[in-house]
């Protein structure tokens, strides 16, 4: 099930937070057991809806690293613990392996080597990569004593399939909500938060994303080899919109969602789009991966300790992954590639280059390098990568520009504005600036704001997706 | 205290909104059928073993309940609105034109050099055999180019227009683009509607009686039109469903001088060639020839024992009124709802003394025309 739909909205939510918040009637120690029992069978029925069989693999995962985690825990020697984590990514990687990657490595094994093996053309399971990723989290935390081990297989259950961050995240880990799990207080200010944030992030999705995706839809429709330069531009930098509005909208619903639940999850954006440099902008972008994959990878492989040749190489490694997470294509590891080589380039000098130059240096240096990486990210087959990447330097056979590209930005300049403002703070700063004056007309006005604003958003989304011509779920290769 | 406060408001508030759409949305029956977007809505979707385990009964379900939401129509304004208001000037497939013209979208790219080549194909042959004429009207988005949006693409159908002139050959290309051309500035094409208007017609006819060099019996003048309706919305009205002026249906009483005997898919016999009841619906179109039909005969009260066969989509429902001036007999076919050989229904019918007229706009023709 995806957030932004009727049947999530008017079937799912109200009768699951009807069902979640009668438990507050309960004595204290009834109310947290059933509200748990709710939570994880909500998510059940969540998942279910879109996954119908692929729910037993989650469940699968989720008693195995349960399991896991419980015999860590009774290990006496090292050695035994360290076995029992191995064998717990094992299984967890060739699950991830088996439903994402084996059909991609078949296929390359057939191009490169003229086989015929055929694929197993099994459906990806949603969200795979996000709860696998979690359930890693957690006994490697154990492992390592970070995190205690969950003797309750329920609270570890709702961990796994919390359906807020289920299908396209923040990658939670175990510690981040370890206490939350057992005991948590929704106290009606965060509530309000949650109701607030959820909805900025539905707005986010299905008024600023979906609209901006159509502009991209369009270009992608033509024929790269002759598609003019601002055609070629003003499509890529839709996508770029269209991916950060939809990816940072779907983490604001699900911070919003898990702060009505209880809980607090860690931020996923942190306006990417104004970053001076690559190193900022992965800093501020899918923040939660890019911290798993530090804490998990990165930082085990000695990270920046062990010299600066060894750093650079920890460097590609991560973002080969970072890469090929985001889908099993070689499109995506180029993608990762080339994160990485800016990365290195800047951990080498650029970095110093640029922090002497004006910020608008770097900030452009850092459009134009995610511009492009949104290119073979999206683009796919290479040869279409290369078309466009000519297009967008003139040299495809297109004109600069051509009535086709002056007609959509016509039609989409009000779009396009309306979400390069949205991507920038100066929304939150203007907020904050209404919210730190205490007195007087500032103040009324924001509490009005605070009401009006995501009423007025919840029934304008809800306008958008009854007439729901365009909605795309992007995340279906993670 | 005022803060809990405040988030108390703002939670309720939000509750209040979800909580009365939702049982709005519970006491609303369900509907059949939307007029706005003239489709059939979806219906509940059946619960089996099978149905919910492949996920087809959740994909069926969703899309019910999206259909059925309450208030659809309104939602849907609601978005159209805030598009307008975004300065978009299309919507689902329609220019919003100047004037108030609303004008049907048709992108270059729609429309290959295969299909072209196929239907030319199919056309020639058809000229060969039956030494038929043709005749292809324009789109509003060719002829009102002035009242596209700004930089609007638009399938260019003059080009399209060459290549059929050359591969029919001069003498069975009906030149009705240049004729609507000159008349541009007239009514030629309905605002509401993706049809042309009896005028727009009635230059079409012009057009033919030069390529036929028939004189006409009966002295047809644009300024005898009589207004059969004048609160037509039409199908692109449809796709945007806002409040605007409405198109009014005009009709040549010239063309009802004498009696005429129509039949319907060899059963239903009608004396007139227009039908007042659709004018009380939506589809006031319909007016013309009892909307579409798979095959229709006219018998007219002109005998003169001549006989046309006409191959058509709905454009041709208002010209061929104006035709029945000249034929004794006129046989009407929409291949949309034949599925036969074509041959095997024409040939009966041809004598010598028989005409074969192709008439479509460029674009039903590109889409719509074949034949076996």
């Amino acid at each position: 099930m995806v957030f932004s739909s009727i049947v999530f909205l008017f079937r799912f939510l109200p009768v699951f937070m009807f069902l979640y918040f009668i438990t507050y009637l309960f004595p204290k120690k009834a109310a947290r057991w059933m509200r748990n029992i709710i939570l994880f069978l909500g998510s059940l029925v969540f998942y279910a809806w879109g996954e119908p069989v692929y729910v037993l693999l989650m469940l699968f995962s989720t008693v195995s690293d349960y399991l896991h985690g419980r015999a860590i825990e009774k290990c006496k020697s090292r050695t035994a613990a360290r076995c029992l984590l191995v064998s717990s990514i094992c299984i967890n990687l060739l699950v991830l392996g088996f439903f994402k990657y084996a059909d991609f490595l078949i296929d390359t094994v057939n191009a490169l080597a003229g086989t015929a093996i055929p694929l197993f053309r099994l459906g990806l399971p949603i969200g795979i990569s996000f709860y696998t990723f979690q359930t890693m989290s957690y006994t490697i935390d154990v492992y390592r004593g970070k995190a205690r081990v969950q003797h309750n297989i329920l609270d570890f259950g709702v961990f796994v399939t919390l359906f807020p961050q289920l299908i396209a995240g923040p990658i939670v880990k175990y510690t981040d909500v370890e206490n939350d799990l057992k005991d948590r207080k929704a106290d009606i200010v965060q509530i309000s938060y949650g109701c607030r944030r959820f909805v900025t992030g539905l707005a986010k999705k299905v008024l600023l994303a979906n609209n901006i995706g159509m502009l991209w839809e369009e270009i992608a429709k033509m024929d790269f080899g002759s598609m003019s330069v601002l055609a070629a531009w003003m499509g890529i930098t839709a996508f770029a919109l269209q991916i950060f509005f939809d990816f940072s909208g779907y983490s604001d619903m699900a911070i919003g969602l898990g702060a009505i639940l209880g809980f607090r999850f860690p931020e996923n954006f942190n306006y990417p789009y104004i970053s001076t440099s690559i190193t900022e902008f992965w800093r501020r972008w899918h923040i939660s991966l890019g911290s798993w994959f530090r804490e998990y990878v990165y930082i085990p492989l000695g990270g920046n300790r062990k010299g600066l040749p060894r750093q650079l190489f920890n460097i590609l490694v991560v973002w080969m992954l970072t890469g090929i997470w985001h889908g099993a294509g070689w499109n995506f590891l180029l993608w990762g590639l080339w994160f990485a080589f800016f990365l290195i380039l800047e951990k080498a000098f650029l970095g110093r280059v640029l922090k002497a130059l004006p910020g608008i240096f770097g900030w452009a240096y850092s459009i134009f390098v995610v511009l492009i990486g949104w290119v073979l990210f999206q683009v796919e087959r290479p040869d279409a990568i290369f078309a466009y990447l000519r297009a967008m330097f003139g040299l495809g056979s297109g004109a600069w520009y051509d009535s086709r590209a002056i007609y959509l930005l016509l039609q989409y300049a009000a779009v396009i504005i309306l979400a390069v403002f949205c991507s920038t703070p100066i929304m939150k700063m203007l907020s904050d600036a209404l919210n730190s004056s205490g007195e007087g007309f500032a103040m009324a006005l924001r509490r009005l704001l605070q009401k009006v604003v995501p009423a007025l958003l919840l029934l304008l989304s809800i306008a958008y997706i009854v007439d729901a011509s365009y909605n795309p779920f992007l995340y279906f290769r993670f | 205290m005022r803060e809990k406060w405040d988030a108390g408001l703002t939670v309720g508030f939000l509750c209040c909104i979800l909580l009365a759409l939702l049982i709005a949305d519970f006491l609303e029956p369900d509907r059949l059928f939307s007029e706005n977007e003239n489709r059939l809505l979806e219906k509940k979707p059946e619960l089996t073993r099978e149905s919910l385990l492949s996920g087809e009964y959740m994909e069926a379900y969703e899309k019910y309940v999206t259909d059925q939401f309450v208030g659809r129509d309104n939602w849907i304004e609601i978005k159209t609105r805030s598009e307008i208001a975004m300065q978009r000037k299309e919507i689902g497939g329609v220019y919003l034109g100047e004037d108030d013209y609303l004008l049907e979208q048709h992108l270059p790219e729609e429309i290959t050099d295969e299909m072209v080549e196929e239907k030319l194909t199919l056309l020639s042959n058809l000229v060969e055999k039956y030494h038929a004429k043709v005749m292809l009207a324009p789109t509003a988005d060719n002829v009102l180019t002035d009242k596209l949006p700004p930089f609007a693409p638009y399938y260019d159908q003059k080009e399209l227009l060459g290549k059929v002139k050359t591969a029919i050959g001069d003498d069975a290309y009906i030149d009705v683009a240049s004729k609507l051309e000159e008349h541009s500035g007239e009514d030629i094409y309905y605002r509401t509607d993706h049809h042309w208007t009896s005028l727009g017609a009635y230059y079409g006819y012009e057009a033919w009686l030069e390529k036929t060099g028939k004189l006409s019996p009966v002295h047809f003048d644009p300024q005898n039109l009589i207004p059969v309706t004048e609160e037509f919305l039409g199908t692109l009205h449809s796709k945007i469903n806002l409040p605007m002026r409405e198109d009014r249906i005009l009709y040549f009483p010239e063309t009802e001088l004498r009696p005429v005997n129509v039949t319907y898919d060899y059963n239903i016999q009608k004396e007139s060639m227009y039908e007042e009841s659709y004018l009380e619906g939506k589809n006031k179109y319909g007016f013309f020839l009892d909307d579409n039909h798979g095959f229709i005969e006219i018998e007219t009260g002109y005998k003169n024992g001549r006989s046309l066969f006409v191959l058509k989509d709905s454009y041709a429902n208002c010209v061929i009124p104006l035709l029945t001036v000249h034929y004794e007999k006129i046989y009407v076919v929409d291949l949309r709802y034949y599925n036969g050989r074509l041959a095997q229904l024409m040939d009966p019918y041809m004598s010598e003394d028989t005409d074969v007229l192709v008439l479509y706009n460029c674009i039903h023709f590109m889409k719509d025309f074949k034949y076996f």
